[in-house]
């Protein structure tokens, strides 16, 4: 039976307005075949609820505000008291120092994406690591 | 005519005698994709006039510089955008910065500053992003706190705000600077003030539509300069910088910001200013990128281009009015994350671009700045790459060195004509306005990108440390970490400021600014009273957001 194409949701938590990556990420994604869902600025209790309502396989977004730990920290969690963390490959991208990657993923990121990253990277990650 | 044609032989036997089959690549080309030759002779600036194109520094078409004596007399401004955590902190920043021989300041403010928003809001975990990406401004408060102990009547503060929030954080400024008895006709500063940098440079939580981003944008100029309220304070700063950063080429990044100058001036005299009245004090800020020549020739060719679209469109008289004056930031996308001391080389090339293009002022990137905001080791190795230049190269002791040079002046000429086409194209498209509207320039900036992280990811762009020259396993250098008390510091700030304010006075204040945003008269002069009296950046931004609506950004283009 044929795959489905992988569903990504991609959000910008916060309020901090630098977009170029995640709409790069957004593109990227789109032109290897994924079907994504952009959803702008949004809370993570907003983006837990459409995540499971849109039923997709990854959740991605961007930070450059430096406050990569709170956000990090705040969707696992959100996503672990629901019980559903292992329900999606959760990926975070932006401003952030290579210093900080196994923190992030002590936290519970499936993957860190710092600048200069080829998006294909990130679309072999995602393809090898999804659950369909 | 005789020589020239005789260079031309000269040339063709010279190009037969060179192995033109065994070039490095099939075509050479600039950055912005204008074919280059191997060499360039006195053929290929024929057309080149020198009094009408080139002339003398500090006279028509500027070309050379706009001052006569440029770096001779007064060595550019070394000015470091520079904030984080607290006022107090940043302020500590500074001192150390001036101490080191900064010779401006240049503040960067965090998120919330940018957007407009109180940290005691109730939007979700809001606390994460204070003080993080610049210093926290919420109120009169941290701005007194940010310049305390700093000589502000005897040097430039840049106030990189935009206009969801310039008039607020500049009305803060001039009342602290009332405060201390310092005139206002001796505040020397700019605000930045640009609306392509709150639209396609970076869009902004809860913005608003680029109508009322111009409105906002204008009544500053309007109120410091022909109002003549604060008149050596520059009150706007195109920042072509951070269009650039968005992945367009010199071409497009002098041609937006021309653009975007015409919706002001346009605005400006609609409301029955002449050109003259404010020209004299717009201001640039442009990128300083990889391509040594091709920049070089970028900041001369905008030179000669202001100076034309002032007189011929524009009428103006004033020379002043026809200078084209800009700070560079050397290019923040062209860092690494990988093997981050390649950056200081990256950047002292590109500063050099920029003082050999006569700039105004210089900011030099720290080489932690692709993944951070920059250590203090990191920022006065910055500080002091600047240094190196004014003082052991000799590169500021000739005005416009490059000036006569074949390549140089025809690469000159070739951007000219083509920033200007393309600027002709945004004036078809409707304009800035319309073409933020219509979603035509994210469109425009969305294909620059997309060729771009292409031509990187292809190996056709090298990038050392990213697609060429990697090495495994670095060692990660450890980040700048701001402080993460910030949030708790800045909310008490604003506890004891409602505390002690008289909010009756404000509240009539904020009804005050709402019926201005219904007249459309210019907020200014409500904006003094209401930051004098305490009024917060969330409560101001706040009003124009329930006044006017929020936009949405049409950013897929």
């Amino acid at each position: 039976m044929e795959k489905r194409r992988i569903r990504v949701l991609l959000f910008k938590p916060g309020i901090d307005g630098h977009w170029r990556g995640i709409l790069t990420i957004s593109r990227a994604l789109t032109e290897a075949g994924m079907e994504v869902i952009f959803e702008g600025f949004e809370t993570v209790d907003t983006i837990v609820e459409a995540a499971l309502q849109e039923d997709v396989d990854v959740i991605g977004y961007s930070v450059h505000s430096g406050a990569h730990y709170e956000w990090n920290r705040q969707l696992n969690q959100t996503l672990k008291d629901k019980g559903v963390r292992d329900d999606f490959l959760v990926i975070i991208g932006g401003a952030i120092p290579h210093f900080d990657h196994e923190d992030l993923q002590a936290d519970g990121a499936d993957a860190v994406f710092s600048p200069g990253t080829d998006t294909r990277d990130v679309v072999r990650f995602i393809e090898e690591n999804v659950d369909r | 005519m005789e020589e020239s044609k005789k260079i031309a032989e000269e040339e063709e036997k010279w190009l037969l005698g060179t192995e033109t089959g065994r070039e490095r690549k099939d075509r050479f080309e600039s950055d912005a994709g204008i074919g280059l030759k191997s060499l360039y002779t006195p053929n290929d600036v024929k057309g080149v006039d020198y009094l009408r194109d080139i002339g003398f520094p500090g006279q028509p078409p500027y070309t050379r510089g706009v001052y006569p004596n440029m770096y001779r007399g007064r060595l550019w401004t070394i000015r470091m955008f520079s904030g984080f955590g607290t006022p107090e902190e940043t302020n500590q920043r500074w001192k150390m910065l001036h101490e080191e021989g900064e010779t401006g300041f240049s503040a960067a403010v965090d998120s919330l500053t940018f957007a407009g928003v109180d940290p005691d809001d109730p939007i979700d975990w809001l606390e994460a992003e204070v003080g993080k990406e610049g210093v926290p401004l919420y109120s009169i408060r941290g701005m007194e706190s940010l310049v305390e102990g700093l000589p502000i009547d005897d040097m430039s503060v840049a106030l990189v705000v935009e206009p969801l929030t310039s008039a607020a954080v500049t009305s803060m400024y001039f009342n602290v600077a009332r405060e201390r008895g310092i005139p206002m006709d001796r505040l020397r500063g700019t605000t930045q003030n640009d609306i392509l940098t709150m639209t396609i440079g970076y869009v902004p939580w809860h913005p608003l539509g680029p109508d009322d981003l111009l409105k906002l944008a204008c009544d500053l100029i309007e109120y410091c300069t022909p109002m003549g309220e604060a008149p050596k304070w520059n009150p706007v700063n195109f920042t072509c910088y951070n269009y650039r950063e968005g992945g367009i080429d010199a071409v497009q990044e002098i041609a937006f910001g021309l653009a975007n100058a015409v919706a002001h001036i346009d605005e400006l005299l609609s409301r029955g200013w002449k050109i003259d009245d404010f020209a004299f004090r717009l201001a640039f800020h442009l990128a300083a990128q990889k391509d040594f020549f091709e920049e070089i020739a970028k900041y001369r060719a905008a030179r000669r281009l202001w100076y034309r679209l002032m007189t011929e469109r524009y009428k103006a008289e004033d020379p002043v009015s026809k200078q084209f004056r800009f700070h560079v930031q050397t290019a923040g996308s062209s860092l690494s994350a990988q093997q981050p001391m390649v950056n200081i080389m990256r950047t002292a090339y590109q500063g050099l671009e920029a003082v050999l293009g006569g700039c105004q002022s210089l900011h030099t990137n720290s080489f932690d700045e692709a993944v951070c905001l920059p250590t203090e080791e990191a920022v006065l190795l910055a500080v002091r790459t600047q240094q190196l230049m004014r003082e052991e190269t000799g590169v500021a002791d000739v005005i416009d060195p490059l000036g006569g040079s074949y390549y140089v002046e025809a690469m000159t000429g070739e951007l000219e004509h083509r920033i200007w086409e393309y600027f002709e194209k945004i004036e078809d498209a409707g304009g800035i306005v319309e073409a933020l509207k219509s979603g035509w320039l994210y469109k425009e900036m969305n294909k620059a990108f997309d060729r771009r992280r292409k031509a990187v990811e292809s190996g056709e762009e090298k990038v050392i440390g990213v697609n060429c020259y990697t090495m495994e396993e670095e060692e990660p250098h450890p980040p700048f970490r701001t402080n993460p008390e910030a949030a708790r510091i800045e909310i008490e700030r604003l506890e004891k400021l409602r505390a002690e304010r008289d909010s009756a006075r404000v509240n009539k204040l904020l009804d005050g600014l709402k019926k201005v945003c219904e007249t459309r008269e210019n907020v200014m002069p409500v904006m003094m009273d209401l930051t004098r009296e305490g009024a917060t950046i969330g409560e101001i931004t706040n009003t124009f957001r329930d006044m006017w609506g929020l936009w949405d950004v049409p950013m897929m283009g």
